[in-house]
């Protein structure tokens, strides 16, 4: 038991430190001490960063292999909690200045982490819907955050009810699965569904835990509540909602499918294959016709987590990989794209329409050529970081034998690609009488806007080593 | 772009790229005689190993040619610009830009791997797009920019899916491996998707019908930018794909036939188009489609001849073509205007550019001793000894010569000759800096005239050897040979060319009366555009209404076809045995859950519904406790009441139920019921099935020894599977705290 | 008893469904309670049925004498009932405030993100 809960002392750590906070909070002045909290949840996300990347490599698992602890969910939770810490931070000052910054904020977050954690860690159906909760729940709380506006509220309603929906669908299928395999366990569920073989019953479960996983990383045809949540929330949970949670949700469907059902390869791969194609397609095509910036993002992440799925529906310790490369670039990138979206504003309003990037080039050279760099890298224009994303994931697609489908991604990123290039060709050959954003003070967000661009350019060199680990986080899960 | 010479142009934004040109040009001139003696130059670096990316470059034949002719004209276009755009406030920026398309477009023509390849390919199509649109406040400059970023981008993309699709079939992305196997792709089953991207890729970007329409539109760009990238050298990255892929992909019918006619209606259409143009910058364009076309044609066929003609003609039309455009620049600059027929006699103001002008238009119109002349000699023997049509094929290679002579006539002939025109601006000469690049071009195509073997043996040979797989095959570059038919040919050019010059007033009228009435491609693109975003948006509002209700509907429909899907592909419809052993009590039970149900389905009122909910509710625990659960039946009852007491302590704040009923119930009613039924067979079959009680068993032995419980259920949730214990706290926690933000005291606002 | 409890189980879910689909925010409350029932009693019935045998260990002994009722599953539905408590009472919060917010708990109308004009 003791031994057990070490394991999993970064998750109770945190816990702990979220009701330390909420305590402290209630105690206190309430929501004048939210930007301190900020900072400190910042600070022990990214310490609980260093303590996860550094604490060794080897797999462990705890409560009978409930709760599993290896370079896999160390990868994701680096990544979640390094993308969560710098969305937190920038969000600071835009939520100060529109008065939205209440303490429930960084304690709720600080929450959706924990579940986050779990669920990449989960080695049992059970866990698995619990930590998927946790951090629905936080997150549904934090979408109707913006209590004066009915954007937010309406978007946090229907977020909730698709999303419960989703949860419905997730223990529907988790039930299924224990009805056929006998157990809640993926070691247990693996050693029923080998070599290729499954029970049709079995398979209902899987197409339903599918289903509602699918719904979490908003992929076609579970996509619906993206736009309008992404839209609707205020823009520093929409950003929250672009990163940490995709990263914790693509990394538990790996999880899933690889941890339980690796032994029946061939029958999810058909499935993933089809959510990528018509995520990857809808993505792009949607976004074309596109004005809000936000919209525009959801759009643009339905189709980036097509791309994801590529590489999982590889079904290899490549297609993880590459599917993990893919999505820290994708965290990177949306981390930087966010931030410059939280510093667009006409006479103090906070503007989300595409025309506020008009002419950005001839107010602020700088940050629009950050802009370039990042919508490219979206687009996955070589030789931009973003471009190896994709090319990896089509890489480990065409290895495994699906070269159709490397052929449809190929196709769909020329759509998308389309989108991103449209924005820039405002930025940079806009009409010139029309009026765009303001020009921002706001060091924060520039400084995570500059960082990410220079990452997407500096990172062709060498990836920054990403690729090692990632290799070794792929290998901890296929094997 | 009109901004005035200024006297300080001497700047380091000016002349840096310049040195750069002129290094990259020296070095690759030292490689020269190297490639000349056969061998070939390769240099690997790994990049990313892990994802399998190298970076690997070749210098053989046909990347040396193109890189002299990008670095070299490239020095001497640079040079120019400096002087061109001197004091303008972006100059920094096009130099910038400038100089990354030429290192992008040396890394297209050195890279032996396909995926670098394509990288630096894109990089081509990013940098036109930026240099396309440099004018940023013109909206035709920026239209144009998009149209060609949108038309080479999507050709970019079906190279990448032919790259993986080679990758796929020969198993390797390096192009000289791939040279090795000469039949890998021809006799592969995907030869003609590959093939059908390939085209699609090089067509695009080298301008073919039907994909012409970009690049006349390009000429939006500053005139060193149409010089360098839309004549000399991007364009011919299409060109340059068809050579290298040319072992690997030519020899087929479909190869032959597709590039002979893609070839010949583009050079045809272009250089009856050419004279049609009063701008003469525009009417170079066409020109250079012509020789793009006339390239294509060429490069369709493996025969000695043919592809010796389309080696000396791209270096002959690089040479002339740069000069031309460069000469336009100087014209433009020094008068105002670009229209043919303001301008005449410029002669006596420009000396020194017309004579360059003149030097190269005899080039351009195919005159002895100049390069032109070989190049053009070897093109009709190439056309007379293709596998295809000889006889159409050498007809339209004369036709579309003949126009060129005359359109040569047109263009550097005419603006220089005769009496004084009548431009905006006195024409002045230009400076020496501007003068530099199209005398020294122009020399260059008198000069190779002359002597032709400097070229043959250095680059020609060569080339050819690196676009036919082996040497032996190039044919020599004569300025006489002889009368033979290629000589008459010529001579019929000239007479022809000769005529047109003169009726090309009425021709070009006649023209442009046939134009203005016939759709043309450009005028479809914006309606093809905006037919796109039609479609975008009507997709978009098919599915993405806001309706929460579509939402749960397409949601549901999923799940149940996904169901019923899965149910009949794997034949899994085995209802057992459907007679129910059922026990009055249990009967009981069963009718009460269904009356709660049907109650709360049906009802209009909110606290007939709650109390429907109710019933099932304990209905439901009465089931757990008839089936040995009674922990679960204790708290099923709690959670229920307080579901209940909840429900009707908000129920009092809450609006009345609306009727239901509409057309849509319907349909909710056959999904509902669908997904019903589905639910049931499968759950039919799970009980159909044995249970697995091992884990259980586990949990029965241990839950005294080891844990001192006598409740194995309690024992379960508190010691073995304590962390979902936890995590049960945390998420009611965060129910707490979000029910707690959201009713924190704010009833007060309630600003819509 | 176990087809019995698996047509149940489906009518639940049919109800549940149609009542979701309702457009109203109260109805979909009803179907998600509706719902969470019905995945229950699904672990439950995956679990086997076994009346009148509850899973306790008597007094004095090592293990349960004879079969008992399938414990595991009875924990996991345990742990389900919990969160699905939780769930519910922010959904119910949620609707609260959402009906003072926007007026209305017809689905239908709440198209902000979308709205008509659009169309």
């Amino acid at each position: 038991m003791g031994a057990d809960l070490t394991i999993l002392l970064p998750e109770i750590f945190l816990s702990l430190c979220a009701m330390a906070a909420l305590i402290f909070a209630v105690y206190t002045t309430k929501d004048e001490v939210a930007p301190l909290l900020v900072w400190g949840t910042a600070a022990v996300f990214v310490a609980l960063a260093l303590w996860v990347a550094l604490s060794g490599n080897v797999t462990r698992t705890a409560f009978g292999g409930m709760f599993v602890d290896d370079a896999f969910a160390r990868f994701a939770k680096v990544t979640i909690l390094l993308s969560a810490a710098a969305i937190l931070v920038m969000s600071k000052d835009y939520m100060v200045k529109r008065d939205l910054l209440r303490f429930e904020y960084p304690v709720l977050i600080a929450l959706a982490v924990v579940g986050m954690m779990i669920m990449v860690s989960a080695g049992d159906l059970m866990m698995l819907y619990m930590g998927l909760e946790l951090q629905s729940l936080a997150l549904y709380v934090v979408a109707s955050l913006r209590r004066d506006s009915v954007k937010s509220t309406e978007a946090g309603l229907k977020y909730f009810v698709l999303g419960a929906l989703s949860s419905g669908l997730l223990l529907y299928g988790a039930s299924l699965t224990y009805g056929f395999a006998g157990t809640t366990s993926f070691a247990g569920i693996i050693s029923v569904a080998t070599d290729g073989n499954i029970s049709v019953g079995l398979l209902f479960g899987l197409v339903f835990l599918t289903a509602g996983l699918a719904f979490k990383v908003s992929a076609a045809p579970f996509h619906m509540w993206t736009p309008d949540v992404y839209e609707g929330s205020p823009t520093p949970v929409t950003a929250f909602f672009a990163t940490a949670p995709k990263v914790a949700a693509m990394a538990l469907f790996a999880r899933v499918v690889h941890d339980a059902f690796g032994g029946v390869v061939g029958d999810w791969q058909q499935i993933l294959a089809f959510l990528a194609v018509i995520s990857m397609f809808l993505g792009a095509i949607a976004a074309i016709g596109q004005r809000d910036i936000k919209r525009l993002m959801a759009y643009s992440s339905i189709a980036h987590m097509g791309f994801a799925l590529v590489g999982l529906s590889a079904g290899t310790a490549q297609g993880v990989e590459a599917m993990l490369i893919y999505m820290a670039i994708y965290v990177t990138m949306n981390v930087g794209t966010f931030a410059f979206i939280l510093t667009m504003e006409q006479d103090g309003r906070h503007i989300t329409d595409i025309g506020g990037l008009n002419m950005l080039s001839a107010r602020e050279p700088a940050k629009a050529l950050a802009m370039l760099v990042l919508f490219f890298s979206l687009a996955g224009v070589p030789p931009l970081l973003g471009f190896f994303g994709k090319y990896g994931v089509l890489l480990a697609a065409v290895d495994a034998g699906l070269g159709w489908l490397a052929v449809a991604g190929a196709i769909a990123s020329v759509i998308g690609a389309f989108y991103y290039l449209r924005i820039v060709f405002f930025m940079y050959f806009g009409d010139p009488e029309a009026r765009g954003t303001d020009v921002a003070v706001a060091p924060v967000q520039g400084a995570f806007l500059i960082a990410s661009a220079a990452v997407m350019v500096l990172g062709i060199i060498n990836l920054f080593g990403v690729e090692a680990l990632a290799a070794s986080a792929a290998i901890a899960l296929v094997n | 772009m009109t901004s005035s010479f200024s006297r300080s142009w001497l700047s380091l934004a000016g002349l840096l790229p310049v040195a750069i040109a002129t290094t990259l040009f020296i070095l690759f001139l030292q490689a020269v005689p190297v490639i000349a003696a056969g061998r070939t130059l390769r240099q690997v670096w790994q990049w990313v190993p892990g994802l399998g990316v190298d970076l690997s470059f070749v210098i053989d034949g046909l990347s040396l040619t193109f890189a002299l002719l990008i670095s070299g004209i490239g020095a001497l276009v640079m040079l120019y610009s400096a002087r061109y755009l001197a004091g303008h406030v972006h100059q920094a920026r096009f130099s910038l830009l400038l100089t990354s398309f030429m290192l992008a477009m040396l890394g297209l023509v050195l890279s032996d791997n396909l995926l670098t390849l394509f990288v630096f390919w894109e990089l081509t199509t990013i940098t036109s797009y930026l240099l396309i649109g440099f004018d940023h406040s013109a909206k035709k400059a920026r239209r144009s920019a998009l149209q060609a970023l949108l038309v080479t981008g999507v050709g970019g993309l079906a190279l990448l899916a032919a790259i993986i699709l080679i990758g796929t079939t020969a198993g390797t992305f390096e192009l000289s491996e791939l040279r090795a196997m000469p039949a890998i792709l021809t006799g592969s089953t995907l030869y003609l998707p590959i093939l059908v991207l390939v085209l699609l890729a090089a067509f695009t970007k080298s301008a073919q019908m039907p994909f012409h329409f970009w690049l006349p539109n390009a000429m939006a760009a500053p005139t060193p930018v149409s010089a360098y990238l839309h004549s000399a050298t991007m364009v011919k990255a299409g060109i340059y794909l068809l050579a290298r892929m040319h072992p690997s992909l030519s020899g087929t019918d479909v190869w032959l036939w597709t590039l002979t006619i893609a070839g010949a209606v583009t050079t045809v259409f272009a250089s009856i188009m050419a004279v049609r143009q009063t701008d003469l910058k525009l009417a170079l364009a066409y020109t250079t489609l012509m020789a793009l076309g006339a390239l294509t044609l060429l490069l369709g066929n493996s025969t000695g001849y043919a592809i010796t003609a389309a080696v000396t003609f791209l270096i002959v039309h690089s040479l002339y073509k740069a000069a031309l455009f460069l000469v336009i620049g100087i014209v433009d600059h020094g008068t105002g205007t670009r229209e043919v027929d303001r301008l005449s006699g410029l002669v006596r103001a420009m000396p020194v550019t017309a004579a360059a002008a003149a030097v190269a238009a005899l080039s351009m119109a195919g005159f002895p001793p100049f390069l032109g002349f070989i190049g053009k000699e070897l093109k009709y023997a190439g056309a007379l000894a293709v596998a295809s049509e000889p006889v159409l094929v050498a007809g339209a290679v004369l036709l579309s010569s003949a126009l060129m002579f005359a359109v040569a006539g047109i263009v550097a002939l005419r603006p220089f000759w005769g009496k004084a025109g009548d431009p905006p601006k006195p024409p002045k000469e230009g400076p020496w800096a501007m003068l530099l690049g199209p005398v020294v071009l122009a020399g260059l195509g008198a000069f190779f005239g002359i002597m032709p073997s400097v070229i043959a043996t250095t680059l020609v040979n060569p080339t050819v050897t690196a676009i036919l797989a082996e040497p032996g095959e190039a044919k020599p570059l004569l300025l006489w040979a002889g009368i033979n038919l290629p000589l008459l040919l010529s001579i019929a050019t000239f007479v022809l060319g000769a005529f047109l010059y003169a009726l090309h007033r009425p021709l070009r009228r006649g023209l442009i009366w046939i134009t203005q009435r016939t759709p043309s491609l450009d005028g479809g693109w914006d309606g093809f555009l905006a037919g796109v975003m039609a479609v975008c948006r009507w997709q978009t509002q098919l599915l993405q209404t806001g309706i929460l209700r579509r939402y749960l509907f397409l949601t549901f429909a999923t799940a149940f076809v996904a169901m019923a899907g899965t149910l009949v592909a794997k034949d899994a419809i085995d209802l057992p045995n459907l007679v129910p052993d059922v026990l009055p009590k249990h009967g009981m039970l069963f009718v009460l859950i269904f009356l709660g149900l049907a109650l709360t389905v049906i009802t209009q009122s909110r606290i007939a519904a709650i109390a429907g909910l109710g019933v099932v509710g304990i209905g439901i625990a009465m089931l757990f406790i008839l089936f040995s659960a009674p922990d679960v039946a204790i708290t099923q009852l709690l959670v229920e009441t307080l579901i209940v007491v909840l429900f009707a302590a908000a129920a009092l704040r809450l609006p009345h139920l609306p009727r239901g009923g509409s057309g849509w119930r319907f349909w909710d009613a056959m999904l509902a019921l669908g997904l019903g039924v589905t639910t049931t067979a499968i759950l039919l079959m799970v009980t159909a099935s044995p249970v697995d009680r091992e884990l259980t068993g586990f949990f029965e032995g241990a839950s005294w020894p080891e844990a001192f419980g006598r409740n194995i259920v309690n024992v379960i949730l508190v010691d073995f599977r304590a962390l979902d214990t936890f995590g049960e706290i945390a998420v009611v926690l965060v129910a707490a705290i979000g029910a707690y933000a959201l009713l924190k005291g704010t009833p007060e606002r309630q600003k819509k | 008893m176990e087809q019995l409890l698996s047509v149940l189980i489906g009518a639940l879910v049919a109800g549940s469904v149609f009542l979701m689909l309702a457009g109203h925010l109260l109805r979909f409350l009803f179907g998600l309670i509706l719902l969470s029932n019905a995945a229950n009693l699904t672990i439950f019935l995956a679990g086997g049925l076994t009346p009148g045998a509850p899973p306790l260990i008597s007094e004095g002994a090592e293990g349960p004498t004879g079969t008992v009722a399938n414990a595991l599953p009875q924990a996991l539905v345990l742990t389900a009932i919990v969160i699905g408590f939780g769930l519910f009472a922010f959904a119910l919060i949620l609707a609260f405030r959402a009906y003072q917010t926007l007026g209305t708990l017809d689905t239908d109308a709440m198209r902000v993100a979308e709205p008509e004009e659009a169309q």
